[in-house]
């Protein structure tokens, strides 16, 4: 756990640096195989891609298969390595908790202008459920991927029902995680989770928000010891949730209005 | 002709020889051996018998295969919607009788070469139709995987599958797959915006292949100039032919392997510089390198991301340990 509070800063440390090359990694392997798998299938010719400067290679199968094979070892590396390294760390916050679909209603309620929205964790209900999702997406791509990079390589003669099951998972994984792509971008897109974004480039989001928003997460690290590193001796601690200062003291932009969204993080 | 003779081997005797194996291993019945088309089976070509059917209209290979695949193609639909953007439509639906080179209605041809040879000049025929390479671009490319590698060796499309996208003709070193526009699954998913018809080519007659009889052209061959048979034999009877007219085998390396041994008195270069790459009309160059081999390196390094990513969680996650324990120990001091 890297989280951490710094005061002085008004910062949190949301994410630690492995997480943010996990994030990375797979966001960026992930994009270069959702773009070389569209270009697996024959659109290069007859969309005239290969018209568009730098794109003449679209329609040739075989540098799109190398390309698809190099991101695919790095995305099914750090998909392994963050469900191993955080499963032996024993960090779960980004996994589903019970209640989690109800409270989501109610968040997304709250952004319709119908209630108010809950006191959060480091997540979102919604988070937790989309990165479930997510898992699941990706867990379908790398398996039924797998097969097929065997099918390749070893077996082309292989059980065509096996190989039609995979085709198909790989192909509907394919659909899935290009709308869960779009629904990430869609959810970074929301006024109320603009603070977030900093966060999975720095690693580090605002404590004023965090304190508005997540203070069930601030709740749970204030009590405790600080750094001596980051507070300076007699310090003043940071206040409860409900004292929180608000943000005009703290920042120049305006106090999100607290309505969270589903995907904003993955790590 | 006199050494064919003393070789002995028929098209009838391969059936004996490969019923013969099968039943060593446990199969019962001749038809068995096809049937299961469990095992690894091989075609070979003897140009030095072939003479192109001179004496027909279309060579015996060619009729017998068009006769058994008439009615393969379904009802083309009229008007055949226009693909968007680009506008190309191929259909043959009115050209079924062309026999002259590969097209959805014509899955082998004859090609005729003038060569001369050591002064002399020769007439070889080639039949040409898809040489099932043992591991074919076009199968393993499909997205849907509607081109499938068989047990057999066999390299078949699934009509009811294949959306007419023409990936396999691309990536085919030969370009066999002949695209029919106005059929298949595509007319039911957005005609307009993807796919565009149903590829088509030799499938070994895999439908016969189950029944226990032998595809259509090998059957027809009133010289019995293709034979199939298990890998093994067709191998060992190609080499063996080769060597007896002092000839030239194709199909052997190129691509990676193929399913395919064409045995010629004639060197391939020779027959290569008689034919001009066209639509449906494939050449024979010796050197045709699978593509595709080149991607097999980084494919295997993806069988192995699993572990490198457990490995590397292993190595970070202790490492991560032993630092906070330093912390820990640091700050405890």
């Amino acid at each position: 756990m890297t989280d951490k509070i710094l005061t002085q800063e008004n910062r949190v440390v949301r994410h630690g640096a492995m997480e943010l090359i996990e994030h990375w990694a797979i966001a960026l392997s992930g994009l270069i195989l959702l773009l070389t798998g569209i270009f697996e299938l024959p659109v290069g010719k007859r969309y005239y891609i290969i018209d568009v400067p730098g794109l003449g290679w679209s329609a040739d199968f075989i540098t799109s298969l190398y390309l698809h094979y190099a991101a695919a070892l790095v995305f099914t590396a750090a998909a392994v390595f963050h469900v191993f390294y955080h499963g032996l760390r024993g960090e779960k916050e980004l996994l589903p908790r019970k209640g989690d679909l109800s409270e989501s209603v109610t968040v997304i309620k709250s952004l319709f202008g119908f209630g108010e929205e809950p006191p959060m964790r480091k997540y979102l209900p919604e988070q937790r459920l989309a990165y479930a999702a997510m898992a699941l997406i990706i867990l379908m791509l790398i398996i039924s991927g797998m097969v097929k990079t065997y099918k390749n390589i070893y077996a082309p003669d292989m059980s065509h029902g096996i190989l039609l099951w995979a085709t198909w998972i790989h192909n509907i994984g394919f659909i899935l995680f290009f709308l869960a792509f779009l629904a990430h971008m869609a959810a970074i897109a929301l006024r109320p989770n603009w603070p977030m974004v900093r966060g999975i480039f720095t690693g580090r989001v605002r404590l004023d928000y965090a304190r508005h928003r997540h203070p069930l997460w601030i709740a749970g690290m204030e009590p405790e010891p600080q750094d001596p590193a980051t507070v300076e001796e007699g310090e003043q601690q940071p206040l409860p949730s409900e004292e929180a200062p608000v943000m005009e003291e703290t920042e120049e932009e305006d106090l999100p209005p607290g309505k969270p969204q589903p995907e904003e993080d993955k790590t | 002709m006199k050494q064919e003779k003393n070789l002995k081997i028929g098209r009838r005797s391969f059936l004996k020889l490969t019923a013969g194996a099968a039943a060593l291993s446990g199969m019962s019945l001749p038809k068995k051996s096809f049937a299961g088309t469990e095992q690894r089976l091989s075609t070979l070509i003897d140009l030095s018998l072939c003479d192109g059917c001179v004496d027909r209209e279309i060579p015996a290979c060619v009729g017998a295969c068009k006769e058994i695949n008439r009615d393969k193609i379904p009802q083309v639909i009229d008007p055949i919607p226009e693909p968007w953007p680009r506008k190309t439509i191929e259909d043959w639906s009115h050209k079924r009788d062309v026999a002259d080179r590969l097209t959805p209605y014509n899955f082998i041809y004859v090609h005729k070469a003038d060569v001369r040879v050591a002064g002399q000049a020769k007439t070889i025929f080639v039949p040409r139709r898809c040489m099932h390479c043992d591991n074919p671009a076009c199968a393993t490319i499909c997205p849907f995987s509607a081109n499938h590698k068989h047990k057999s060796g066999a390299v078949v499309i699934d009509q009811n599958l294949c959306f007419g996208g023409a990936k396999c003709r691309d990536v085919c070193p030969w370009e066999i797959p002949q695209r029919q526009s106005g059929v298949g699954i595509y007319l039911n998913v957005l005609p307009g915006l993807m796919g565009n018809g149903v590829m088509y080519k030799c499938d070994l007659c895999v439908d016969r292949l189950t029944q226990g009889k032998l595809p259509g052209c090998i059957e027809a061959c009133p010289r019995e100039a293709m034979l199939i048979g298990s890998r093994a034999a067709i191998e060992k009877a190609a080499l063996s032919r080769a060597a007896r007219i002092n000839g030239y085998l194709y199909g052997k390396t190129q691509n990676g392997g193929t399913a395919t041994l064409y045995v010629s008195p004639v060197p391939f270069e020779e027959i290569n510089k008689t034919m001009i790459k066209k639509p449906g009309q494939p050449d024979m160059k010796m050197n045709v390198e699978r593509r595709m081999v080149g991607t097999d390196a980084l494919g295997k390094a993806v069988l192995a991301a699993p572990v490198l990513g457990l490995a590397a969680a292993a190595v970070v996650g202790v490492w991560g340990r032993i630092i906070s324990r330093k912390e820990k120990a640091g700050r405890e001091e």
